[in-house]
């Protein structure tokens, strides 16, 4: 397994506890009710980025995240981003499309779960679970700037 | 303009000047080629459609003396044989293609990465594995067999990274892109392990601008091509491309200005080189540059920088292991032509057919990575 060097995210916790003081303090019904303030945004951006370095170091097959997961994304030494340097050739502004490998209509994370299956030989994960979000996050964020193409081949 | 704009500029300004091009004799032609098994109908149905290759036909004028073949083999990224049968599965059968080659080749160039993790185990196993050939073999390093001992294994396995030698009117010429990494790791107090880690990630933002031929191998580049008539052919090995593709991914060598201050006299010089795992075709000034495949697996194009004059590889199919991997046979000719013949398994078609076979038809704009590159590192 290609194997990352560990990364602590000290600031966490902080916007784990921010959100969550806002949302006490705020209340989810107020949450669109007043203007955005700076302190929000940033907090907001940290939870998205935190998800978005999850994915990252999924994608790069760290064992450690996997582990923490609980996921077994590959048995072969493989990671995604041994096809998918930087997320090159996932084409995620190309989903929701008819998928010619699985024959169907298919989505992101469909596809994420036959990598995980077929190349990869790893086991498939749930759709809506942590590391499934984490690396849409990452493939996502990647691809930032890539125009919206839904169906493309 | 970005700093990645600003270095094509400069590419462009620097060696593609107005006129300047590879020898005129030179030209790139294409012909599809039936391999031999079909015609004689060993092949099994399966076989057929791997076996069709297609030939890229570069005419050099007074090349060699005799013609000879010789075959290029790259990029295995050999695990522990027990974690990954199907790299070896794939190295096991460019082996046993390219000594079933008739006429043979009269030598095998292995162009690096021949291990993942530059481990003992895995460098042994590409030994084991590469003995199926009996010609003459000659290698040069990849980063992934250098950067767990620096080199050490390598080095006693297959002695100097860098060389040269003449055949039959060709001088050719080995170079080492990968050992003159700046030191990312003694700062930060990396073990070998985590060296090695962060240089086996292609997109990895901690190894750097690893990729370069260094001062000293310039030099001796340079001493080495001075007793060389300068219509003469040269054919130029290294694991990186010797201009710059996409220097995030060290599809580049850093010094690549400094080589063609060097090769500039020549003008007939061909590079060869692995490290991209794909298709690719580019003249830079008076050298002639391609890319060949591997056996392991194919990396996508570059979301920018692929050179104007390759065409490009199919897409391939993410579900067939074979599928975009291969290996490379070239001949030389008694007609002064240097065949370069992609042998990719699974496929008629090698290149693009039309827009949808390209993965370059759907534009992608990509940021590096960023968990890597956090304290602690």
């Amino acid at each position: 397994m290609t194997k990352q060097p560990k990364y602590i995210n000290l600031s966490r916790a902080a916007v784990v506890g921010t959100l969550a003081l806002i949302a006490v303090v705020v209340g989810p019904a107020q949450a669109h009710k007043t203007p955005v303030t700076a302190q929000q945004l940033q907090a907001y951006q940290e939870a998205f980025l935190a998800e978005v370095k999850k994915g990252d170091l999924l994608f790069h097959g760290d064992d450690a995240m996997a582990k923490k997961l609980g996921v077994t994304l590959s048995t072969t030494g493989m990671a995604c981003a041994m096809c998918h340097p930087m997320t090159a050739d996932t084409h995620p502004h190309s989903y929701p499309k008819f998928q010619a490998q699985m024959g169907k209509f298919a989505t992101l994370r469909d596809m994420i779960n036959w990598c995980i299956e077929k190349p990869n030989q790893g086991e498939k994960i749930d759709s809506d679970s942590e590391a499934m979000k984490a690396l849409e996050a990452y493939i996502y964020w990647s691809n930032t700037g890539s125009v919206l193409v839904p169906g493309k081949y | 303009m970005s700093e990645l704009d600003k270095a094509r500029r400069e590419i462009a300004t620097e060696l593609q000047q107005p006129g300047l091009r590879p020898d005129p004799s030179v030209k790139l032609t294409r012909r599809t080629f039936i391999h031999r098994s079909c015609v004689l109908g060993a092949a099994t149905v399966a076989d057929t459609f791997s076996w069709w290759p297609l030939i890229n036909t570069i005419d050099v004028a007074h090349a060699a003396d005799a013609p000879f073949k010789f075959a290029w083999i790259s990029d295995t990224h050999l695990y522990t044989r027990s974690l990954n049968t199907r790299f070896v599965d794939k190295t096991v059968r460019a082996a046993k293609e390219v000594q079933a080659m008739s006429p043979p080749a009269d030598f095998l160039i292995f162009g690096g990465d021949l291990a993942q993790l530059g481990k003992v185990e895995e460098l042994d196993l590409g030994v084991e594995l590469l003995k199926e050939i009996k010609i003459r073999k000659v290698f040069i390093p990849g980063e992934h067999d250098w950067y767990l001992d620096m080199g050490k294994k390598w080095g006693e396995l297959f002695g100097q990274p860098y060389w040269s030698f003449d055949h039959k009117g060709v001088r050719f010429i080995g170079l080492d892109t990968v050992s003159r990494a700046p030191d990312y790791w003694s700062m930060k107090k990396m073990s070998p392990e985590e060296r090695m880690a962060h240089m086996s990630v292609l997109d990895g933002t901690v190894a750097g601008p690893w990729a370069g031929v260094g001062r000293d191998q310039l030099d001796w580049l340079q001493k080495t091509l001075s007793t060389w008539d300068k219509a003469k052919p040269v054919i130029i090995f290294s694991h990186n491309p010797l201009y710059e593709y996409y220097p995030p991914w060290n599809f580049w060598v850093r010094d690549w200005r400094d080589v063609n201050e060097v090769l500039k006299p020549y003008t007939k010089v061909t590079n060869i080189h692995g490290h991209v795992h794909q298709v690719l075709y580019n003249e830079i000034g008076t050298m002639r540059s391609i890319g060949m495949l591997a056996t392991s697996w194919p990396w996508p194009y570059a979301p920018e920088g692929v050179p104007k004059l390759t065409k490009p590889m199919i897409r391939v199919d993410p579900g067939d292991p074979f599928d975009g991997v291969g290996w490379g046979g070239l001949a030389v000719n008694a007609k002064d032509t240097v065949e370069n013949e992609y042998y990719m398994w699974g496929r008629k078609e090698v290149f693009v057919q039309s827009d949808a076979d390209s993965s370059l038809s759907q534009p992608e704009i990509l940021r590096p990575r960023i968990a890597d590159n956090q304290w602690p590192y």
